[in-house]
């Protein structure tokens, strides 16, 4: 082949070679330019920020102390595997003993409680040097001669508060040279002193799909009655609370409206805080937790709290007779075996003082 | 014309011939092709696990290219999740929600949409069930790890070690369930007869109650909702590719991401290795471990 034809032949090759590219490159500006990639992600708005933050409840103030007049002696119960302690209840021991009062723990009876039933001995002792009893969360039941202690301590004068939460149980089981046992932690109510005052606790607790704060759980109380647990306070917040089932001898102070029950889903008021003479049950204890204790008006009850338990006039003693009853069998649901491992029968001490 | 230039030209004739008919042959499968051929492509893109960062991943991009890809003309969402990370779970029904803007997105429920599950299915334009199925537990919880600062640590802030107070994390809480429960709300606004606080009990139906209560549309099987969503396409000769959901990684196969103690912890499944933070999850069912729990209904 001749060098002309040969040069003219590679040129035609380069020319269709830049016409393809130059086409090609031109045909893909056009398309992008007609933006056929945005037809391929589309703008899909969703959600509306404005809408989905809850507007917090006002957490603020502080728990008014109480009347600090006669100093008086609150004992709070710790031997029945109790699940509420002190430090759960720290803004009610901390209006006490500000205002003057003393507050104790009673951690159960002594070592030969297991065959003498002087666990109930240990507490008749104790009530006798108190003025008011706070019973929370106890996981293990009361027994008859416990309950007819703390009874005949209200019916003298002495203040009772009951509190109780939704009741939760954990067994284990554990197996010890083929002896098998099952121990039972966990939470209860304090049902057996509640109900020899006409008061008991609904194991369910109660919810608010529409007005609450800010979770199902977490429903408001609004006074039923004025004065006492109810005095100053507008609306409170309970978490997970239960309902306190009364008679007509017993008052609701504090209640929830338009709430459900958990177990029947029925809709209604229902009482969260009820007094009858000198015992209280409040069907909570979140709301005297250092957590809760400030959201919004549970700083007044709390304060009511403290008022009603050191506002008591106490007179006479208790005990006697029950306190050497042997039961068959010997082992009872006393302080000294109770569950929940905060207790154990070796504890001598009565009661500890409290050091807010 | 000569004899011998007349065979010349027959002879270039034959070998034009020659090669027309080569060339022919070689373009004639793809002309058929083009004229026989599905107008276009169903995908069915899988979603058959916990929702976790990555399986969310590995959907969102399947979806993302049956968006890009031009022979794809419909989605068809074959969905059996009972949900699981919140964050994943939201990005699935964005990813869901745009797809939708391109092409039909046809949702068939072939064992549970539960939770981040519906969230997902919510999005497309209708949702096949069947009987046995189960759609709803449309609500949100956190786990949230022991608090405090742990023993032989050093922190700079009190919240360094638990992330958030637990009233912080009820009220977030409170705002994922105002977003998943407006979602559905909005989304299904045509049919559900669930008020949003019914819809907030979190329950889980099945699927004949859902198309009762309008969280699903119609009785039927995968297959079905592809042909639907050919219709929908307006494909009536199409192909049906399947994007398969991601499996499982081989440590979890091997049950090696699950605690010491055999149980599938939050931390384990939807956490970092070794960290333990609040995980918010639209899930159903339970999770073992966690020490404390913020659940934002009734049942979910």
């Amino acid at each position: 082949m001749r060098a002309p034809d040969l040069r003219r032949g590679v040129g035609a090759f380069v020319a269709v070679l830049l016409a393809a590219v130059v086409v090609t490159a031109g045909v893909g500006v056009v398309s992008d330019a007609v933006g056929s990639n945005g037809a391929t992600q589309p703008d899909a708005p969703a959600y509306d920020t404005g809408d989905l933050l809850p507007t917090p409840v006002d957490d603020g103030g502080s728990v008014p102390a109480p009347d600090a007049g006669t100093q008086k002696t609150v004992v709070v119960d710790a031997a029945h595997g109790n699940t509420v302690g002190r430090a759960d209840m720290q803004p009610l021991v901390n209006a006490l003993v500000e205002s003057g009062h003393e507050v104790r723990f009673y951690t159960g009876g002594g070592s030969s409680s297991l065959i003498s039933g002087s666990g109930t001995s240990a507490l008749n002792e104790t009530l006798n040097d108190a003025d008011a009893f706070v019973i929370a969360d106890p996981a293990a039941a009361y027994s008859g001669a416990e309950a007819d202690a703390v009874s005949a301590f209200a019916d003298n004068g002495g203040r009772v508060l009951l509190l109780g939460d939704t009741p939760t149980t954990a067994t284990s089981a554990s197996s010890l040279l083929g002896l098998t046992g099952e121990t039972t932690a966990g939470s209860g109510q304090p049902n057996a002193v509640a109900a020899r005052h006409g008061l008991a606790f609904n194991a369910d607790y109660l919810y608010d799909m529409t007005e609450n704060a800010n979770n199902f759980q977490y429903v408001y109380g609004s006074p039923s009655a004025d004065g006492g647990l109810a005095a100053g306070v507008d609306r409170t917040v309970f978490d997970a609370a239960v309902a306190v089932a009364h008679g007509d001898a017993a008052t609701a102070a504090i209640s929830a409206e338009n709430v459900s029950r958990e177990s029947t889903r029925t809709t209604g008021t229902y009482a969260v805080a009820v007094r009858s003479g000198n015992v209280a049950a409040i069907g909570d204890t979140w709301f005297l937790s250092p957590d809760g204790a400030t959201v919004a008006d549970n700083e007044a009850l709390v304060g009511n709290v403290a008022d009603f338990l050191v506002s008591g006039t106490k007179t006479g003693t208790i005990g006697g007779s029950s306190g050497s009853t042997v039961r068959p069998g010997g082992i009872s649901l006393d302080g000294a075996n109770a569950a929940g491992g905060s207790t154990n029968a070796s504890n001598a001490t009565n009661a500890t003082s409290a050091t807010a | 014309m000569s004899g011998g230039e007349r065979s010349k030209v027959g002879r270039v004739v034959l070998v034009g011939a020659v090669i027309g008919l080569l060339v022919g042959a070689a373009v004639a499968p793809t002309v058929w092709d083009r004229t026989t051929g599905p107008d276009g492509s169903v995908a069915v893109v899988e979603l058959h696990s916990t929702i976790t960062s990555d399986t969310a991943s590995t959907v969102i991009d399947n979806l993302r290219e049956a968006r890009q890809n031009d022979s794809i003309e419909a989605v068809v969402l074959d969905i059996d999740s009972p949900g699981g990370a919140a964050a994943a779970s939201e990005q699935l029904y964005l990813a869901v929600k745009r797809t939708r803007q391109v092409m039909p997105v046809v949702t068939s429920v072939t064992g549970m949409a539960a939770s981040g599950g519906y969230y997902t299915a919510v999005a497309s334009d209708e949702i096949y069930v069947t009987p046995a199925s189960s759609v709803g537990s449309v609500g949100v919880r956190a786990t949230i790890p022991t608090g405090g600062v742990p023993a032989g640590e050093i922190v700079t802030g009190p919240d360094k070690g638990s992330t958030a107070t637990q009233t912080e994390v009820r009220q977030r809480v409170e705002s994922l369930r105002r977003a998943f429960v407006g979602s559905v709300m909005a989304e299904r606004n045509a049919s559900l007869t669930l008020s949003a606080n019914e819809l907030s009990y979190a329950k889980l139906y099945s699927g004949a109650r859902g198309v009762r209560l309008g969280l699903a549309d119609s009785i039927g099987g995968v297959d079905t909702a592809i042909s639907a969503a050919a219709s929908e396409a307006g494909l009536s000769d199409y192909r049906v590719v399947r994007m398969e959901s991601p499996t499982p990684n081989v440590l979890s196969q091997l049950g090696l991401s699950a605690d010491a103690d055999g149980t599938a912890s939050a931390s384990a499944t939807f956490g970092n290795q070794g960290v333990e933070t609040v995980h918010y999850l639209t899930l159903h069912g339970s999770v073992a471990g966690p020490k404390t729990e913020v659940v934002a209904n009734a049942s979910a």
